[in-house]
């Protein structure tokens, strides 16, 4: 017993590390320690930046031009007033897949010369959803008071500030001639920056 | 008997060390009253950890089931109510307790050495109890939530560099769905939880090692924590559990439509002490050179936090106790002032009453009628709920096929611009504000109000030639036929032939009749055609016979001379299928100006609409509330013994290719519409028209 106690002692006064088994120790505790943890973050970090595909028998349908989405005719949109227009398409939601769903919105308008503008609803500030009013003429965001003219440039209402960083997203769009179709390159920005960065 | 037992487990465990240990903590100057804080944010802790986890055990995360399973806790779960409720409140009350607990530590001068640890400590805390406060406000997945969460998780992506990863991540990818719900979950229920326990732990032993702050007084002697303290922190708690459960039921934990990932809500908002933040980014204004939104959403906080982080050290300098002091006070302050900034932009139009035409007041309007329409989407879905209950596919599929949810939606996006819809009585919540309408103006479009239409209320309105009838807004608007031969004819000379009150009340009691006739067309379910058979029959006759001066201008049953829409089908289901589809099938050609400016929705060139998008409006404009899909009920305004000479009369209709369901002509006996008598009918319609115009150039000629 006594002699037991005594080498304790010893050891101790070597100090923590003062071991082979010390050091031991202390790295095998760190590889269980970590471990786990390191496996989770891995898929809780990984997977959200995974690009994820679609079901094999979906996956070369739709527009023949990637990105593209139909979203009117050409007689459906407005002379200088715009017009809201969804976005379908299939989406992958985690472990669903879902035909035609609603993936987003856009805005849609002529000139007198018949030339199509198209802009996102989302709202370069933070992300809420912009609406176009009639009695102003102009888009309103309903969170922060970023509103924008009808070309999309900011509006600058005296006084009150503008939080909105950049216009509003322009979208690029074809026209199919022979369907009278519009085509919208529909994607997402990032809010609250300068600089208009696709997601 | 107990002593020896008690004697026995001690032995055994040192449960007496233990407890003396945690309890037996001297407290220089006595207990006091103002010392609850602390404790009473453990025990809200606690009931939070508790009343979640039971929660929990009710709850399912993913974009089908959150809200339907909240929505069962809610409404339907035994005292699930209360415990969401509960859970709810303290959370609010937590984070008010939170910067009490704060001024005090700080008025105190608990924050200063030795005790820095303990204050950093003390600020972790406060930060996982923002993030919990965050995240569970995203759990019901309704609109509120869904909407303010995302303007929260935008803000992630603000740092640069990295801000676009960190915001995929904690969104569980590119867009919100099941993994936004299932990592949230995660982190409100367990990750967040956990590190909260753990630091509290840290928080307590460091609050232990150190003792209480205060100093012994020669005026009150010191006391031990048991009992008179435990005592004061267990009154102070039961009376915030109180308070929380009294809150709880007098204000039940709100649930909000389900989150529409393509229904942007306008009225979105964070939970109220988050709504500084919310009202700080408003005044960075985009036009600052560098990127004001960073600044306001995380640099500006991030400097804020930083300073409190350095409390203890700018404590040593001279004066900067004083300073720690301000800078909390003026915090808190700040915080308190934006919040009432914030409360009173969207509540301008309450406070201003008498500013109506002012921006403001409209946006605050605005704001609330956004409110309102949040309010009658979840009615509308409550009642689809307690009718259908919520299929596998989620809340969204249910009110995906309600002609109410859907028609109001559709409605604002594709009607309100020209048209009202202003609901009253039992359906008011269906209420849709047209444009404003001047009649002196150019100005907007204003065309008739759609509430009601095809009723005999909506009808005889439109046949009043006095003031508040076809002449008000509500009919014409400003469309070309407010001064057009209708108005004209009905005006003009209908009523101003009626000199006498006596003749009044007969061209009255003749329109009653002939809109309840005109009403048996439309076929409407909410009407009480059976009780109004004389008034029907009544009303054909006037209408055959020609009394009004209808048929000079529109067909009707064997009466085709008109040259305008046939009455035959009128604002029936047919009927507005074709109007809304293309408005150019139901105005006869020659007659050139009779489709003012209405776009036709659904036709070979625009589909601003689907057919089933066409049909749910068609439902709601008749207030006929069966789901699509289903087949709406048939309804017979007059009964079978319909006289004879009418049976045999080929409907004319100009309806199109819509198939005709089960709802046969009134006035057929037991002929059963099948195509071959379509064809029939299609073919006499021709003929019909043929017929009409020819005798429309007749008459023409004469005159």
């Amino acid at each position: 017993m006594s002699e037991t106690n005594n080498s304790t002692a010893k050891e101790s006064r070597r100090g923590f590390f003062g071991s082979f088994s010390a050091w031991l120790a202390a790295a095998v505790g760190a590889v269980i320690g970590v471990g786990p943890v390191c496996v989770g973050l891995y898929t809780f970090i990984m997977e959200p930046l995974r690009k994820k595909q679609m079901p094999r028998k979906e996956r070369d349908g739709g527009s023949s031009d990637p990105g593209f989405f139909r979203v009117a005719s050409v007689d459906e949109i407005a002379t200088d007033v715009p017009r809201r227009f969804t976005i379908v398409a299939d989406k992958l939601d985690a472990w669903n897949f879902m035909k035609d769903q609603a993936l987003g919105a856009v805005y849609l308008q002529k000139n007198e010369a018949g030339d199509i503008s198209c802009y996102h609803t989302t709202c370069p500030h933070a992300g809420c959803s912009v609406a176009y009013e009639q009695d102003s003429n102009a888009y309103h965001c309903p969170c922060h008071n970023s509103s924008f003219n009808l070309d999309g440039s900011k509006l600058e209402n005296g006084g009150s500030t503008n939080p909105s960083p950049r216009p509003l997203d322009t979208l690029e769009i074809k026209v199919d001639e022979a369907t009278n179709t519009v085509f919208v390159k529909y994607e997402d920005y990032y809010t609250g920056r300068h600089d208009k960065v696709a997601k | 008997m107990f002593g020896k037992l008690y004697k026995w487990v001690d032995s055994r465990t040192g449960i007496q060390d233990s407890l003396e240990e945690a309890l037996y903590e001297n407290i220089p100057g006595g207990a006091k009253w103002r010392y609850v804080s602390g404790s009473m944010l453990v025990f809200a802790f606690m009931t939070q950890a508790i009343t979640g986890i039971f929660l929990w055990m009710n709850y399912s995360a993913g974009s089908q089931n959150a809200w339907a399973s909240v929505y069962y806790i809610t409404y339907n779960m035994e005292g699930g109510a209360l415990l969401r409720g509960i859970h709810h409140v303290m959370a609010q009350a937590m984070v008010v307790l939170l910067p009490i607990h704060i001024l005090q530590v700080v008025i105190e001068k608990a924050y200063v050495k030795p005790r820095e640890f303990n204050w950093w400590l003390g600020l972790v805390l406060m930060k996982i109890t923002l993030a919990l406060g965050l995240t569970g406000y995203l759990l019901p997945w309704d609109q509120k939530g869904y909407w303010a969460t995302k303007v929260a998780t935008e803000l992630a992506a603000l740092p640069p560099v990295v801000g676009g990863y960190i915001q995929k991540i904690v969104v569980g990818g590119n867009e919100y769905g099941h993994f936004t719900l299932t990592r949230f979950f995660a982190l409100h229920a367990g990750v967040l939880p956990g590190l909260l326990v753990g630091f509290l732990v840290l928080h307590l032993a460091m609050f232990r090692k150190h003792g209480i702050t205060a100093h012994s007084s020669k005026k009150r002697a010191d006391q031990m924590f048991w009992p008179m303290q435990v005592l004061k922190d267990g009154v102070a708690c039961a009376l915030l559990f109180g308070l929380v459960v009294y809150v709880a039921i007098i204000h039940p934990a709100e649930l909000g439509p389900p989150a529409e990932p393509t229904e942007p809500y306008g009225a979105a908002r964070p939970e109220w002490y988050f709504l500084f933040l919310f009202q700080m980014l408003k005044y960075f204004d985009g036009s600052m050179g560098w990127n004001n939104e960073f600044v306001g959403a995380i640099v500006f906080p991030g400097v804020v936090f930083g300073f409190m982080f350095l409390m203890p050290f700018i404590a040593r300098i001279k004066v900067g106790h004083a300073f720690n002091v301000l800078l909390i006070a003026a915090l808190v302050g700040g915080a308190g002032y934006l919040t009432y900034e914030a409360h009173m932009e969207d509540n301008y139009n309450i406070y201003n009453e008498q500013d109506v035409d002012s921006a403001a007041y409209k946006k605050a309007a605005k704001y609330h009628a956004e409110v309102e329409r949040a309010n009658t989407e979840f009615r509308l879905i409550q009642e689809l709920v307690e009718d259908y209950g919520i299929p596998l596919e989620g809340p969204l599929a249910l009110q995906q096929r309600d002609p109410y949810t859907m028609g109001v939606r559709l409605f604002r996006r594709q009607c309100a611009s020209c048209h009202a819809y202003n609901a009253t009585g039992e359906n008011a919540h269906l209420a849709i504000a047209g444009p404003e309408i001047d009649a002196n103006a150019e100005g907007p479009m204003g065309a008739p109000d759609l509430y009601g239409f095809g009723s005999p209320d909506w009808i005889q309105g439109l046949l009043n030639g006095e003031e508040g009838g076809i002449t008000s807004p509500k009919y014409f608007g400003n469309t070309s036929h407010a001064e057009g031969e209708m108005v004209a004819h009905v005006r003009d000379t209908m009523w101003a032939e009626a000199e006498t009150d006596e003749d009044k009340a007969g061209l009255k009691e003749t329109i009653e009749q002939v809109s309840w006739a005109l009403a048996a067309e439309a076929k409407l379910p909410y009407l009480d055609y059976a009780g109004n058979q004389d008034k029907i029959e009544s009303g054909i006759n006037h209408l055959n016979d020609d009394t009004l001066g209808c048929v000079g201008c529109h067909n009707y049953k064997e009466n085709e001379f008109g040259y305008v829409f046939t009455l035959d089908n009128y604002a029936s289901s047919e009927w507005l299928t074709t109007m809304i589809s293309n408005p150019n099938e139901v105005y006869s050609e020659d007659w050139g100006t009779a489709n003012d400016r209405m776009p036709a929705f659904h036709s070979d060139a625009t589909k601003l609409l689907t057919q089933d998008e066409i049909e749910l409006l068609v439902r709601f404009l008749r207030q006929d509330r069966t789901l699509l899909g289903d087949t709406p009920e048939s309804v017979e305004p007059l009964k079978a013994e319909a006289p004879a000479e009418e049976a045999e009369t080929a409907e004319v209709t100009e309806t199109t290719e819509t198939p005709a369901p089960v709802e046969s002509e009134e006035d057929t006996d037991e002929t059963p519409v099948d195509t071959t008598q379509e064809a029939i009918e299609e073919e006499s319609a021709e003929e019909s028209e043929e017929e009409a115009e020819e005798e429309a150039e007749e008459e023409a000629t004469e005159e």
